[in-house]
């Protein structure tokens, strides 16, 4: 069963359409929710909190209609992208009381609070006003505090936002951590492609409301029939010759590119190297990469659009 | 006996599989951390000090009189000493009950708005109804308790002073729903105002003052109705003075014969109309802001 699922999804703000009849599923590990602003991931993650009635379909929260029941939420955890802590209380106090709220005893609660900050780091930091926090420990007890209910899926909006390359890197580690040792699945609303490709299992890419693509990351970011061959010398020599062998390289710079490469065309790259004394520094398939789905999506709609 | 170095071990995550609450258990949370907030309990020394010097104001001076009913009383002149009435006393507590209401009730609802936690809440198990209810219960817990504690005192004290302590109690025990229906009456206006105009307010200074603004200036409308107008729109607009409608009131919860333009039967109807209305405000406000 999926976790989370969106059928026939349409929701419109006045004359904008957030989402636009989208249908797709989330599965269990971590998923990147990926798309630019105003694609409709945020208001995505609210009709799965049931915070948004739809205008038509259903978004279906571990096999329930979102809207059914709050108790659906007892079961999922949210930290929004904005800030949303108190300031003048601290993290262990604060995530206790919310513990409570998701419907967790009081002493339980409290134990809960304190694993789970010790989980994110903040152990030795819990009892200080969280007014007193930098943003990545902010970060990290918004993700505490979504994850202290010990829920099933968590939905992290952006949880990356305003965090320096060092403290994104941390961040993500502890997603991985938390959707692999954890084991609570995990879907990150982002606009940074780097952070799906780094953190995620699998990705649902929106664009302007409607659905772009989705499935595993590895889909995306597979191996393709190009080559790409770099050489640290004699680069010319052997474009000269794999042309007249029949091949067409593209050179740029001391980098050529092969396209659509067959068995044969690598014995004669081999060969070629070989004889013109080239030296070879890397040579791999190319790959896919999140950014292609956009472009060629995006093109082939541009496309579709020009023809209806 | 011989101990080896100290280690630590890591236990890794562990799940949560115990008990899981329901709804009440979950509303209840949230009204603790209200009366906790109310009181400024686990918090510094200078969230204490507005609550409490308030509470005391309201409780003290009832404690103060009787006191000295039972050590100056007996030796003066029955007509020179005399406690309030419970009616009357409630008219006195109703200002010190006013300013906490208008200094206190805003932190109910003002920081969650201004850190936007609300957004959290949304996320949780729980309805907008479920927190504002909750809330609202919490701030009216500390109300009724600061209301009823003086009446208490001089009910206790009236009691105990009696030749007769059991044929008082017999002959005046209406007193003592009396005085919780009024204790109950001026809790729930002023809880539901004050929440309400806080509910317009990130920040709590400005709910503060708006919350006086609201009484302060119909009193003075309903003053001047009353001073200079007759007749029964002049009456109507009297009723937006919340203090004079409190106090006219509770007069009649207690039997107390006022001559007052309008009754206190028609005052206890206006203030239990208008609360309602507010009430329901207050809900469709706080739906509005918890789920953004």
């Amino acid at each position: 069963m999926a976790l989370l699922r969106a059928h026939e999804l349409t929701k419109t703000f006045g004359s904008v359409r957030a989402l636009d009849g989208v249908d797709f599923e989330i599965d269990e590990g971590i998923t990147g929710l990926l798309g630019s602003n105003g694609a409709g991931k945020s208001t995505s993650l609210k009709l799965f909190l049931g915070l948004l009635d739809p205008d038509s379909g259903t978004a279906e929260v571990l096999g329930q209609d979102a809207r059914s029941s709050p108790d659906v939420r007892a079961r999922i955890g949210y930290a929004p992208e904005h800030d949303c802590l108190p300031r003048n209380v601290s993290a262990a106090e604060f995530l206790a009381y919310m513990a409570q709220v998701s419907g967790l005893p009081r002493t339980a609660a409290r134990l809960r609070a304190s694993d789970v900050l010790r989980h994110v780091g903040l152990f030795e930091e819990r009892y200080r006003p969280m007014e007193t926090y930098s943003t990545g420990m902010k970060q990290r007890v918004k993700l505490a505090q979504a994850l202290v209910h010990d829920p099933v899926i968590a939905l992290l909006d952006e949880p990356t936002a305003g965090l320096d390359p060092l403290g994104r890197r941390e961040m993500l580690e502890l997603i991985r951590r938390v959707g692999g040792e954890f084991g609570i699945s995990i879907v990150i609303s982002t606009h940074l492609m780097g952070d799906v490709e780094r953190a995620c299992d699998s990705v649902v890419v929106l664009d302007a409301g409607r659905l772009l693509r989705s499935g595993p990351v590895s889909g995306f970011t597979e191996e393709t029939e190009t080559l790409e061959v770099e050489l640290l010398d004699g680069a010319d020599a052997v474009v000269a010759a794999l042309r007249g062998r029949g091949l067409e390289p593209k050179l740029d710079g001391r980098r050529l590119t092969l396209e659509d490469v067959s068995g044969e065309d690598y014995d004669t790259l081999r060969d070629v190297i070989v004889d013109s004394g080239a030296v070879l520094y890397r040579l791999a398939p190319a790959r896919h990469s999140l950014a292609d789905v956009f472009t060629r999506d995006g093109a082939e709609a541009t496309r579709e659009e020009a023809a209806s | 006996m011989s101990s080896g170095p100290a280690e630590v071990f890591d236990l890794g995550y562990r799940g949560y599989d115990g008990e899981r609450t329901g709804r009440w258990a979950r509303r209840n949370a949230i009204w603790r951390d209200g009366i906790r907030i109310s009181l400024g309990l686990g918090r510094g020394v200078g969230a204490k000090v507005a609550p409490w010097l308030l509470l005391a104001l309201a409780l003290v001076p009832m404690v103060v009189l009787v006191v000295v009913a039972a050590f100056v009383g007996p030796a003066t002149n029955p007509d020179d000493f005399e406690l309030p009435s419970y009616g009357d006393y409630y008219g006195y507590a109703m200002v010190p009950l006013a300013l906490f209401a208008a200094v206190v009730a805003p932190l109910l609802i003002c920081p969650d708005r201004s850190d936007r936690v609300l957004s959290l809440y949304a996320a949780r198990p729980i309805t907008a109804l479920d927190y504002v209810g909750a809330r609202w219960a919490s701030f009216a817990t500390v109300l009724l308790a600061a209301s009823w504690a003086p009446e208490a005192v001089l009910f206790t004290w009236n009691v105990l002073d009696a030749k007769s302590p059991g044929s008082f109690l017999r002959d005046n025990w209406d007193v003592v729903p009396r005085f919780l229906a009024a204790g109950a009456l001026i809790a729930v206006v002023l809880t539901t105002l004050a929440l309400l105009v806080a509910s317009f307010a990130t920040r709590r200074a400005y709910a503060s003052v708006a919350m006086l603004a609201v009484i302060f200036i119909g009193s003075a409308i309903g003053g001047i109705a009353e001073e200079n107008f007759s007749g029964g729109a002049a009456d109507a607009v009297s009723l937006v003075g919340l203090p004079q409608a409190m106090t006219d009131a509770v007069h009649w919860i207690f039997g107390d014969e006022l001559d007052r333009p309008v009754s206190g039967g028609v005052s206890a109807l206006w203030l239990v109309g208008l609360t309602i209305v507010l009430a329901a405000w207050l809900v469709r406000r706080t739906n509005r802001l918890v789920r953004g």
